[in-house]
Order: C-alpha cells, then structure tokens, then sequence
C-alpha cells in the first residue's frame, strides 16, 4: 500500500505542478492549453542543463528559467497580440515536440532516449535525511509541489495580488477601469505558469526517472488541462483532479504488472479523466438546469 | 456597384492572403535563425530540403504523402468552420486503419478495397462524432474530448495489432499482409501512388463544393461565425456539430484505411500516427486563414517541407524534426498575423 | 467663478477617419452638475473615455483645478480624483461588494488584504450617502440599480471629486432615476463636480446646472438649464427645431415623473404619422398570439417568468416594459421558440410554439452582435439566414436576394459581400429588420429596436413597425425607452421580477402609473391568470 501511495504522489506531482499553472492563467482569464509542450520543455531543458553542469538542482533552475522563458510564446501573442491562445497554443506543444527532438539529436547526438551516468537526477528525501514511509522514495520537488497548492490557495484568496488577478479574470474591462495594468498581470500568470511546468518537466525527468525521451511529458499536460477545467479557480478541487489521475497512472503501471496489456495503462488515465469530467459536468449540468 | 468593386475585391484578397504570406516568411526566417544557431549551413539545407522532396525519384514519396495530410486536413477543416477544433487525428487514423486491417483480413481473398474503406470512415466517424454530445450537452470543448479519446483509440489499435490480429510467430508490432484483392490499384508504375489520390482530391472538391454552395455548408460556417446567431436562425447546432466531427473523423477513418490498404499492405503499429500527418494538416489548415480554397495548397506546401525534411537529413544531416519547429512556428505567427490583420477595422464605440 | 474643478481644452480624437471629437471644450466647477447631451455617435462617450483616461487625445489637454495632466491611464485619473461610472457596469461578477469597491485601493494590514476594515470602510460610506447596500453581497446576485450604487461607491470610496455618470438613468426605473439625483445634488453640495451624460433632456433640466450639447463631435451649444428649453437643446443636437424632429429627440419629457421640474410634452411629439392611427384589424379579431401562465426557470431555479398571460390581436402593437432583467428576455425567448418553458404555453394561431426557433415568428433580437447577425459574415450571408432552404445555394441567388432587400429598405453598404460588422449601427439594424420583414409571419418579435441607432434610423424603423402592424402582424415590442411604447403601441405591459405587474392601454401609461409598476406595484390592473410564487 505505502509504495502505491509513493507511486500516486510521483504520478500526480508533474500534472500538479502544470496545472495550478494552468489555474492561475485561467483565473486571470487566459486559457492556457500549452501546458503539455511546457512541461515537455521543461523536462528537456531539466536535462539538459542537469548533463552540462552535473548538478540536479542546477537542472531544475535551468528548466525553470527557460520554461518561463518559452513561456513567452504564448503570453506575447496571446496578451501582447490578443491572438487567439488555443491556437497558438496548438503552435507551441507542436513547437516543444520538434524543438526538444531537433535539439537532442544536435546536442546528444541521438534521438529516442537520453540518459547517461553523468545525468544527475534529483536525491529522495530519504537520502537527504527526511525518511518517512510514503514521502521517502519521493524527490524533494513532490513536497513542494503540494506546498504549492496550499500557497496558491491561500494566495488568491488573500493577497492584494490574488484578488486583482481574480477580478482582471472576471472583468478585465472592469479591471481597466479601477487603473489595473491587466496585461501586466495576465503576462505574470503565463509567465509563472511557465516557471511550474518547467518545475513539473524537472520533477518528470529528473525526479520520477532520470532520463529524457521523445514526447515523455505524454499527454501530462493535457491532463493538467482538464484539472484546471474541472477546478474552476479553486486549486483544491484541482489538486484531487490530478490525484485522481495520478491514482490512475499508478493503479494501470500496477494492473500491467499483473498480466494487464501496456495499451490498457496507457489508455485508463485518459479515460478516467474524461470520465470524470463528464461526470462532473453532468452534475454541474442537473444543478443549474437550463 | 460597376467598375471600383473588382478592384476593392482584388486588394481585399491581397490584404486576406497576407497572413499566410506573412507567417510562411516568417517561419522561413526564424527556422534560418535555429539552423544557424546549431551550427547548420543553410545554404546547404535547403538545397538538400528541395532535392529531398522533388530530385531523385523522391516526388514520388512527396506525392505519396500529400493524400494523407490532404485528407487529415479536411478532417481537422470541417469541423473547424463549425467552431470546433479536432485534435484527435491520430486517434481516427489509426481505428480508421486498424478497422480496414480487420475487415480485409476477415472478408480473405474474395473482397475488395471497397468495403474496408467504408468500415474505416466509419470507425473514425464514431469516434470523432463521441465529442459532439459531449460539448453540446455537457459543455466539454471538443478540442479537450477529441485528444483524450485520440490517446486511448491509438492504445486499442496498437493491442488489437499486437494481439488479436498480429501476425503470428514474427513477434511484431503489425498484422498479416493484407490479401491482394484489398491492396489498393496504383496509380501507373508507381508503388505508393494509389487511387487514394484521386479519392481523396475528388472527396476535397465535394468538402469544397458543399463549403460554398449549399445549405449545409452555410449554417455549418454561421454556426463557426456565431453559435447563438445560427441557433437563432434555426439551425440545429447539435446536429449540425455531431455532423462536423463525424465528418471529419470520417476522413482521417479513411485516410488510416488508404495508408493500411497501400504499400506495405498492412497495419504496422505506429506507422500511421509516426509521420505527424495529424499536426502538419492543423498547421496547413491554419495557415490557409479561413479561405478553404487555400488548403490544397497549403497542405501543398507543408508536405513538400516535411518530405524535404527527410532529405535534408540524410544530406545536410539536420534531423528532420526541423519541419515540426516550422509547423509549430506558422501556427503561432498564423495566430498573430490574424488578429493584426483583424485589428484596424474594430474601433472603440 | 474660481478656476475650474476640470477643464477640457481643444479635445480632438479620431479612429481611422472618423472625427469622435473636434476642438470640444468644456469646463466644470467645483459642486457643479453639467450635463453633456448629444445624439448617439456625437462623440459623448468618446470625450468622457480622454478625461477618464481611457484613450490619449490627439489634440488637447485636460487640467484639473488649473493644473495640466497627463492621463495615460484610468490608474492617471483616479488619482487626480476622478471617478467614473459607466453605462456598462464595470463590476467583477464573483466578488463581493465590499471588494469591488475596494479592489485597486485595498486596505492592508501586514501585507495582508484586510477585508475587515474593507467591509466596514464600505458600510460607513454607503450609510453615510443613504445607500442601500450590503458589503458582503455578491455582486451577481444584485439587481441592476444596487449594481449602480456600488459603483457609485466604488468612486466615492477613491475619494472622487469630479464624478462621470455616462447614460446612468438607462438602467433604473423613474423612481430609482429620482433617488439617483437626489444622490447627485447631495454630492454637488458637498462639492463634488458631477459630469451626467445622458440623451434624456428632461433629466438633463430636472438636474443639471449647466449644459453642454454635442454635434459630430463639436460643441453646438452651452447653456444654463435655467431658462432653457427642451426645443433649445434639441435644435442644438441635432440642427433642426423641433417641430419636424424625429421621435426619439423629442421623447415625451416627463420619463423620469418624480423629478419636480419635469416639462409638459410639447403637444405633437416626433411619432410616425402612422402612429396613432386606430388598429386597422385589431377590434374585434380573434387573438393572434396567446400566452397562458407561461412559467419559465433560469439557470438557479429561479423563476423568470412567473406565470404570465396575455394576448396580441392581428394588427396591434403590444408594448413591454420593466426593468433590465425583470424576465422580458427569457418571456420573448420563449415566445420565439429558442427557449423552453417550465409550465405554460404559447399559441400563435391556436398552435403551440416550441422545440427550436419557430418559422412563424420573425423575431429582431436586442443583441444586435450576440444574436441578431453574425459579425464576422458578409452582409449578405446576414440576410439569409433563417431563410436558407433546400440543399444548393447558389452564392450568385443569395448575393441577389440581399441585394434586393438592400434596394428595398434603403440600407446603406459599401458591398453585399463586406461583413455585416462594417455596417453603422442604424443600417445593420435595418438589415435585421428588413431579413425578418421579408418574410410573410403572422408574428413579428422585436426587442430594444432603436439601441444604438441614429435618429435618422430610428425613424425609419419606428415607420416600419408601424407598418407591420398596419399589414395586420401581430407586434411584440420590448424596449426600455418608454416614449418609443409610447409612440408606437397600443397596449403596455410592465414586467417585474418575471410577473406582469400591469397591462394599460397606451392612453393610460403614464411616467407614474408605468414606474410604479416598474418596481412592483400591483393593481392596476392584474392580468387574469396571473398569480405569485
């Protein structure tokens, strides 16, 4: 049970992680559906950065500064511009998938999978003197992860600049109006959800295993994306959505270990995520009849 | 009414045909930028990147994967004019492929292409159609839908190749070859140009035809203009919308079925989703900027870049995932040249 | 007088090729209400945008109190002390009062937004000016007038000292409106500056001090209200006297009854000629249109519509008025089929109406670019809808086909194929029309027909109502101006809180008798079936 419940928790600290992202961009009312090639950047660049310099953290500072910077081509066109941000969005995630393998053949010199003795992954905080039964095996980046969270929420509901990030997401108009810079603030909120999807990329790469391959952030940032759908702009509800995945993730690895095919753990993550979304738009649906 | 209009229409289209121009060149130049900055001679990558897509019995291929990202592209432009986007390509393509195997291999030697095909548009229909009640009764974005059902209906193609209907005793990832009587015609002495092409081409024309000059294809782009206007005007948007993405996932359901029923002649897991035909099609529909006439061409366009791609890589030795960064790099300038272009005419009230 | 509260000087701003304004100035002194009228599209809202910061002049300058500024930003003027209250309010849906008020000036304590001091800040000031309001309410769940006053707060609580009220009586009853400037003259007497724009001229002489009157963009005329009548300010809006001015410039001056210098209409008003005329078929006809106890849910459960009833003859206009939000929309929604009923019917000639948007109903929506057209789509692709049959569609027919209704109801457009979006308000307003005229319904639905319309269009679409009543249709007509009912129906219904709370003939509806019924005063005359929840 307690290596079912570490598995949950390193399932679940990536999705986390992208999706209170995704949460704070939703609440300044920008729809943020370029989690996936953030968290897919972030994992590379975790890497990357990691083998050049042969320290784990140096890879997560390096995988939180470039994220945040990739982050940028969304928050340019889509606040600067007022570009749509689903599209561009659809631009950047296929941007990561063609950047992170172009590079890892320039820079690796191969594609597929990157791993190598000198790749320094994150330490366990058992390792760092922290042992407890469930939280051991994990990185140091879970706890934060779930800090985090806590942090988000206290945040918005109680910072001068949680309540102005919250009222620009209802009204920007209104926003303008008192003097607000809304685009300052919307830019923040892209450019800080870049910074956690560079984290959850670290935490994917270096913390869940030690490696880079094509595509790894597989579909994480899109599960993330229904999390934030499914949470409205409470970061708790959003929190049990990505546990609900993680659990998901780890019950199929677990089911796969028992004889189930590998398709079928492939698939349950998406499948329970959907469900749970139809499930709780069919509740919100009968709540509010039309 | 007389002799100004033709010419206010001329510098109209020439202003509607910047975005696409405007992205292209910029994709180009940024793209030159990355060479550059990887230590890649650009004088040397694009030459190769042409040769790669035209010289050297190469068009061939070129042609050869025009048909399938031409086809992906109406499967993501359909519903697209109604309003919804369809990531979930990959997942058409491959139940649309799979099925076709299925059906091939059970009707033996005695049947023909046509029914597999048939079965194919149908599996992707399905498929796609699953996200329409799901927006429309419960408010789920089809973008969201569309990709968490793509994943799963890759993950049943991949188990039903590698299980049920794997070729035995070889351990790989595909199904027998397909009888003969399946195997699509080709097209003269070529291997990989089949009747798909003409199929697919004539399928655009009637997507084409059916966009500009009949009632469907009216309420189908009010709905995409304004939803609450078309309901207003009496359109039945749930239908309408089920109706969109059915047709859409018909056509990536059929074009999985034209890649399986063409060389080698067999489902090979991975095979149809690897090439990316899904994300190059949403980019070439992108870039044609609402102006459905302009897909063939733009779909034209990014094939060329991505079957050059693989040239450039055997000659210059840039990996060929340089085309993905200029896809992702048109759509995200895509996105900004629309809206700059859209920009001067609205004025505050 | 001292120097001036706030000064525009040679204000000019133009978008594109459009003047909004050229050379305006204006001045306002300390405690002073000026109230600043003009058509629509004179370019009011586009001058009060430059003072409030909104949008750089191209020419001109603003001083305050004799000093010159510099305002890039409504943040510049709020903190020289100017508030605004906009026509549209500028409220955030989900939070509370007490937070829409304080937001962008929060009271903190250890870096820690204190709601605490927020609420009791906001209580204080709201007993202090008479307002009722509760600081923890959420603004969603408010009527529009409490939405009003919490924006007033909103710029008392910014210690404002020249307040902007633009068009602040379209949301509120006569008898609100009163309270409102009651509100303002108390605030002048404190010293505050108050800027009323508006296009309501009784309003104007019932509560300002000073007026200045806007024309394309220009000043056309100052004057004391002392002294100064209705046909002064109309000649100066719009360049003609009153006697061959169209409706709405002349509305009946007495909207707003319990203001107490209110003037008598001038005798003959600005109705179509067809106006009055008696109902060519209306008499003794069968009903046309029926409602019975129509009950409608919205999305809380709530009841919209609380069991209404009422019926329109062939031939008769029958007017609805109440309160923004009092259930008018989701009752026409019904009524055109684009929205079930909870219990209730609605028969159009002894057939139910019902499922999707039913044929019989030509049907003019108030959201001219939410729901009436499709801003993006040509022009022509606007007048077809609702008439698209068939399968083909030949792009040459339906170019014909607009081109036609163009010629017909005399719309001004560049082209057929340019988008509807492209169109001046008055003329897309006409295209509605004439693509739900040229169809031969029984029924004709129209809500808010001349929002957002010049005079010259608004005209136009009061004659041609009137004409679909003459050819025997039976007219739904929902609007807020009360002198457009007037004008144009024969009967008035009074909406409130989804009941009806009174069906006069048009003879009867005055200010008084429509505002109590406004805010729920029953009996005068409670329509049978009608009941309470």
């Amino acid at each position: 049970m307690t290596t079912f419940l570490a598995a949950v928790l390193t399932a679940t600290a990536p999705v986390v992680l992208a999706a209170l992202g995704g949460l704070l961009c939703s609440v300044s009312g920008v729809f943020n559906m370029a989690l996936e090639g953030q968290l897919l950047w972030g994992a590379f660049t975790a890497v990357l950065f990691s083998h050049l310099t042969g320290s784990a953290w140096l890879g997560v500072a390096g995988a939180v500064l470039c994220t945040t910077l990739y982050a940028l081509l969304l928050s340019v066109p889509a606040v600067t511009f007022r570009a749509d941000p689903v599209v561009v969005a659809v631009g950047t995630n296929l941007l990561a998938l063609g950047l992170t393998a172009f590079l890892m053949r320039q820079i690796f010199g191969s594609g597929g999978t990157f791993s190598s003795p000198e790749l320094a992954g994150l330490p366990t905080l058992a390792a760092l003197g922290l042992d407890a039964p469930v939280a051991g095996s994990q990185s140091p980046l879970v706890p934060v992860a779930f800090l985090l969270v806590a942090a988000a929420a206290w945040w918005l509901g109680h910072a001068r600049s949680g309540l102005r990030l919250r009222g620009i997401g209802q009204h920007a108009e209104a926003a303008e109006s008192i003097g607000l810079r809304v685009p300052l603030y919307r830019h923040a909120a892209v450019l800080g959800a870049g910074a956690l999807c560079g984290l959850g990329g670290a935490q994917l790469a270096l913390g869940n295993v030690t490696l880079f391959s094509e595509g790894m952030s597989a579909g994480r940032g899109w599960v993330a994306v229904v999390a934030v759908m499914l949470a409205g702009s409470r970061p708790w509800l959003g929190l049990a959505a990505c546990l609900l995945f993680g659990a998901a993730e780890a019950l199929g690895f677990r089911l796969q270990g028992l004889g189930l095919p590998q398709q079928a753990a492939d698939a349950a993550p998406y499948l329970i995520t959907l469900l749970a979304l139809v499930v709780v738009a069919a509740a919100r649906r009968k709540e509010a009849p039309v | 009414m007389s002799s100004p209009e033709p010419r206010a229409r001329a510098v109209a289209r020439l202003i509607a045909g910047t975005p696409a121009v405007v992205s292209l060149v910029g994709a180009l130049l940024l793209t030159t930028l990355v060479m550059l900055a990887v230590g890649v001679d650009p004088g040397l990558a694009y030459p190769a990147l042409l040769r790669g897509a035209f010289m050297d019995g190469n068009l061939e291929y070129t042609l050869a994967a025009y048909v399938p990202t031409l086809g992906m592209a109406v499967a993501f432009a359909i519903p697209f004019r109604a309003g919804e986007f369809n990531l979930g390509g990959d997942g058409q393509l491959a139940l649309g492929g799979i099925t076709a195997a299925a059906l091939a291999l059970s009707t033996g030697g005695a049947g023909s292409f046509v029914l597999p095909l048939i079965g194919a548009a149908l599996a992707g229909a399905l498929l796609a159609a699953l996200s329409a009640p799901l927006h429309t009764r419960l408010g789920i974005p089809a973008i969201v839908s569309t990709l968490l059902l793509s994943v799963p209906a890759v993950s049943l193609a991949s188990y039903l190749a590698r299980f049920p209907l794997a070729e035995q005793g070889t351990g790989l990832a595909q199904t027998p070859l397909l009888p003969l009587a399946a195997h699509l015609p080709s097209l003269g002495a070529s291997t990989y140009v089949t009747i798909g092409l003409p199929l697919v081409a004539v399928l655009t024309v009637l997507w084409l035809l059916a966009d500009a000059r009949t009632v469907p294809g009216y309420e189908i782009r009010a709905l995409g203009a304004n939803r609450e206007f078309a309901r207003y005007g009496g359109v039945r948007v749930s239908r309408l919308t089920a109706l969109t993405l059915a047709a859409g996932g018909a056509f990536g359901g059929l074009v999985g079925g034209l890649i399986v029923l063409g060389a080698p002649y067999r489902f090979v897991d991975g095979a149809l989703t690897a090439p990316g035909y899904t994300f190059t099609a949403i980019a070439a529909v992108l870039l044609a900027a609402g102006r459905p006439l302009a897909v063939p061409v733009t779909v034209a366009l990014l094939t060329i870049l991505q079957a050059g791609g693989q040239g450039m890589e055997r000659e210059a030795g840039v990996p060929s995932q340089l085309t993905q960064i200029v896809q992702g790099l048109i759509i995200v300038i895509v996105a900004v040249a629309a809206v700059a272009k859209a920009r001067p005419s609205r004025r505050p009230a | 007088m001292s120097v001036p509260a706030v000064e525009l000087v040679g204000i000019t701003k133009r978008f594109g090729d459009v003047t909004a304004n050229d050379g305006v100035d204006l001045a306002v002194e300390r405690g002073e209400v000026h109230a600043v009228v003009g058509e629509n599209g004179a370019g009011k809202s586009t001058l009060m945008s430059i003072l409030y910061g909104l949008h750089p002049p191209d020419a001109g300058h603003v001083l305050r109190a004799g000093t010159r500024l510099r305002l890039r930003s409504p943040a510049d003027a709020i903190a020289h002390g100017l508030g605004m209250v906009h026509q549209r309010f500028r409220l955030f849906p989900g939070l509370s009062v007490a937070e829409n008020v304080v937001l962008g000036a929060e009271p903190m304590r250890r870096g820690v937004l204190d709601r605490a001091a927020a609420r009791r800040s906001v209580a204080d000031l709201a007993e202090r000016y008479g307002l009722d309001v509760d600081p923890g309410a959420r603004i969603g769940d408010l009527p529009v007038g409490t939405r009003q006053r919490v924006e007033i707060l909103k710029a008392l609580y910014r210690r404002a000292e020249v307040l902007i009220l633009d068009e602040p009586t379209a949301v509120l009853t006569p008898g609100e409106a009163a309270g409102l400037f009651r509100m303002v003259r108390e605030l002048a007497a404190e010293g505050v500056s108050v800027l009323l724009v508006t296009h309501k001229l009784d309003e104007v002489l019932a509560a300002g001090d000073r007026v200045t009157v806007l024309r394309g963009g220009r000043v056309t005329g100052r004057f004391p209200t002392a002294g100064t009548s209705a046909d002064d300010l109309v000649r100066a809006m719009i360049g003609r006297s009153l006697a061959t001015a169209p409706t709405t410039a002349k509305k009946p001056p007495a909207t707003t009854g319990a203001l107490p210098t209110a003037k008598k209409p001038p005798a003959t008003t600005g109705v179509p000629p067809t106006a009055k005329k008696p109902p060519a078929i209306a008499g003794g006809a069968p009903y046309r249109l029926e409602v019975r106890d129509l009950r409608v849910r919205d999305r809380d459960g709530v009841a919209a519509v609380g069991g209404v009833s009422f019926s329109v003859r062939p031939g008769e206009i029958v007017g609805i008025a109440g309160v923004a939000g009092s259930g008018q929309r989701e009752l026409v929604d019904v009524m055109t089929g684009l929205r079930r009923a909870h219990s209730g019917t609605v028969l159009l000639d002894g057939r139910p109406v019902g499922g999707a948007r039913d044929r019989r109903v030509a049907y003019v929506p108030g959201d001219r670019a939410g729901r009436a057209t499709a801003p993006d789509m040509s022009l022509a692709d606007n007048l077809l809808m609702g008439d698209q049959r068939g399968f083909l569609l030949g792009p040459g027919r339906v170019r014909g086909r607009a081109a036609a209704l163009v010629e017909r109801f005399s719309i001004r457009a560049a082209s057929v194929r340019a988008p509807i979006a492209q169109l001046s308000g008055g003329n897309a307003q006409k295209a509605v029309l004439a693509r739900e005229l040229s169809r031969d319904t029984p029924v004709l639905v129209v809500e808010e027909p001349t929002q957002g319309v010049d005079v010259g269009a608004q005209e136009q679409i009061h004659a041609l109502l009137a004409a679909a009543r003459d050819a025997g249709r039976a007219v739904l007509l929902q609007s807020s101006e009360l002198s457009e009912l007037r004008a144009l129906a024969d009967r008035v219904l009074v909406m409130f809180e989804g009941r009806l709370t009174a069906d006069l003939p048009v003879a009867e509806a005055t200010d008084e008798r429509l505002g109590a019924a406004m805010t729920g005063a029953t009996g005068v005359r409670r329509p049978a079936g009608e009941s309470t929840e």
